[in-house]
């Protein structure tokens, strides 16, 4: 069995699970509860606070992104090769800079170029793929073997999630329905009618997994920043503030700060209402 | 009655997300448990990884962001700590530029706590631009697609990079993917060309997508969303176990759980209001 050491450095966005937390540790606990709180504010109304943590959301993660793009496109690809005399790189820089001129009016023709390279390569890079995996692997799914099926999972296995015969002939049903749902060229009979609904009900069935699957997410995310608002993402360690501080619990001083967050943010909420309620009065 | 009902319908949504925030903060502070039963999918996916030889080498693609990271981070965590335990030599990467600055302390972490030495037992090689095309550089040469690692040493020399060329020299690949690029890209890009054995952690949006790569035998398995993790977690710290660990996405399942009661009690009685109302008014 391993013990956990104490003083681990941290995992998430703020490192605090060491005994002695410093000023900017703290500072940095705060922050993140106060934009998390700030952007749940949204939930009540759109306000100051929402639009103070949504800017400096969009400003930072604008800030990386270009960070990340210079150091790990440009800088290796063409600005190194560059210095380094390798003339071929001239090309890129070339239809970076056509690309860049479809903001203007008489030379936006020459954004043509470069535009066709990214489409002719991504096409190419996706179509074997999308052929190969795609395509074939999952069209050739959707004929199982039915006796294999059978031996492996017989009728219907709840251990296995329902596969078996059943789901395996549901599926080519389902398949078949769907695809005639979609046949708009062919005359609406009645026994047309009948499989094009069948057809409609399995879409629906699809439509709603992702549907859940989607809320699931949703719902996780929620408990993700609810369990770092509640100090449940850590240990509950005993730590000073400082060096020589009082000890005191981290879930309990977590807990304290995003009390005193909600309560500082409901309090601007209500007069920043009433404000506005007076001026619209 | 029909007042009542009528009312329900109007009401404010403000107060379905106090609803919503009261049930998960309650469980929280007064956790409950109910009983799970782990996914065949997410057991497939350990069993295989049971399997690993000390020695043996595993490309990890750490493909999440900060959105994603309540729903992945356990799963990352726990899926380092079992290839530590088990002596697995790990090789990580990652195709999203907001993953190393959220992955590293972790694989530090969790590297310290095993005593692994870095280049021999594991490595970072950090971010790599270009979706795709970076898929497709790891399939073809993985030290071309990470000429340098996180701390820039020439990945080349690294230990661990000893017989490594490409993505099928690994035993195995474990996708954590949040979404675009990711696992769907894995298994299109190279999985079938190279008949590579990938695994996928992923976020609850996105297992849908995944589902039948599994199905088809492109995954050998799926970790799917917050349930995908829990069931991992509790696979993992069972048979390698750490005292003081904190399991997070299992103490969120229970939670998840009362969030769904509460959202399927809205709709099943919005749905019965609605059709009463309707009746009455016909």
């Amino acid at each position: 069995m391993i013990t956990l050491p104490l003083t681990t450095t941290g995992f998430g966005i703020v490192p605090l699970t060491a005994e002695v937390m410093t000023l900017s540790n703290l500072a940095g606990v705060w922050v993140s509860i106060f934009l998390t709180l700030a952007i749940f504010s949204f939930l009540y109304e759109d306000n100051p606070i929402y639009k103070l943590a949504e800017h400096i959301f969009l400003g930072i993660s604008i800030a990386i992104g270009a960070t990340e793009i210079y150091f790990g496109v440009f800088k290796p690809n063409l600005i190194d090769k560059l210095a380094e005399g390798r003339l071929l790189s001239i090309i890129p820089l070339m239809l970076l800079v056509m690309l860049l001129l479809k903001v203007t009016k008489k030379l936006d023709y020459m954004a043509k170029v470069p535009i066709a390279f990214i489409v002719a390569a991504f096409a190419g890079v996706k179509l074997t793929g999308e052929a190969n995996a795609n395509l074939m692997t999952q069209v050739a799914q959707t004929m199982p073997d039915l006796p294999a099926v059978y031996e492996e999972h017989g009728i219907w296995s709840w251990d296995a999630d329902g596969a078996g015969v059943f789901s395996s002939i549901f599926l080519v049903l389902g398949l078949c329905a769907c695809l005639l749902h979609f046949y708009f060229s062919a005359r609406q009979t009645k026994s047309m009618a009948v499989v094009s609904k069948v057809g409609i009900i399995v879409l629906m069935l699809s439509f709603g997994a992702s549907f859940g699957y989607t809320v699931m997410g949703r719902i996780s995310l929620a408990i993700g920043r609810a369990q770092e608002l509640l100090g449940l993402d850590k240990p509950p360690i005993e730590m000073t503030i400082g060096a020589g501080g009082d000890p005191i619990n981290r879930m309990s001083l977590v807990r304290m700060m995003s009390l005193t967050t909600l309560i500082i943010i409901i309090v601007f909420l209500a007069v920043w209402q009433k404000k506005r309620n007076h001026q619209e009065d | 009655m029909y007042q009542f009902l009528k009312r329900f319908q109007s009401l404010d949504r403000r107060w379905v997300f106090l609803g919503m925030a009261i049930s998960i903060v309650l469980p929280m502070l007064f956790p409950v448990h109910f009983p799970t039963k782990v996914d065949e999918r997410v057991q497939s996916l350990y069993d295989r990884l049971e399997e690993l030889e000390p020695g043996d080498k595993v490309f990890v693609s750490a493909d999440f962001d900060p959105a994603s990271r309540p729903e992945l981070e356990p799963f990352f965590r726990a899926n380092l700590h079992h290839m530590f335990s088990r002596d697995v030599d790990i090789v990580i990467g990652s195709l999203w530029p907001f993953a190393p600055p959220l992955v590293t302390p972790m694989i530090e972490d969790l590297a310290a706590q095993h005593g692994a030495v870095y280049g021999e037992d594991y490595a970072f090689l950090g971010f790599k631009m270009g979706n795709e095309l970076a898929i497709k550089m790891i399939g073809d040469d993985i030290i071309k697609a990470f000429p340098v690692d996180s701390r820039e040493n020439v990945t080349a020399d690294l230990p661990i990079m000893n017989g490594i060329r490409q993505a099928q020299d690994f035993e195995l690949i474990m996708s954590v993917s949040a979404g675009f690029p990711g696992t769907k890209e894995y298994v299109l890009q190279i999985q079938g060309q190279y008949n590579l054995e990938i695994a996928s952690s992923t976020t609850a949006v996105s297992t849908p997508d995944y589902v039948p790569f599994y199905k088809a035998g492109q995954l050998f398995g799926l970790a799917g969303g917050m349930p995908g993790s829990a069931h991992y977690e509790q696979l993992v710290y069972e048979d390698y176990p750490v005292e003081g660990v904190r399991m997070m996405a299992t103490q969120a399942l229970d939670v998840l759980n009362l969030g769904h009661l509460y959202i399927i009690i809205l709709i099943v009685f919005g749905n019965i209001a609605f059709f009463l109302t309707r009746e009455v008014e016909e």
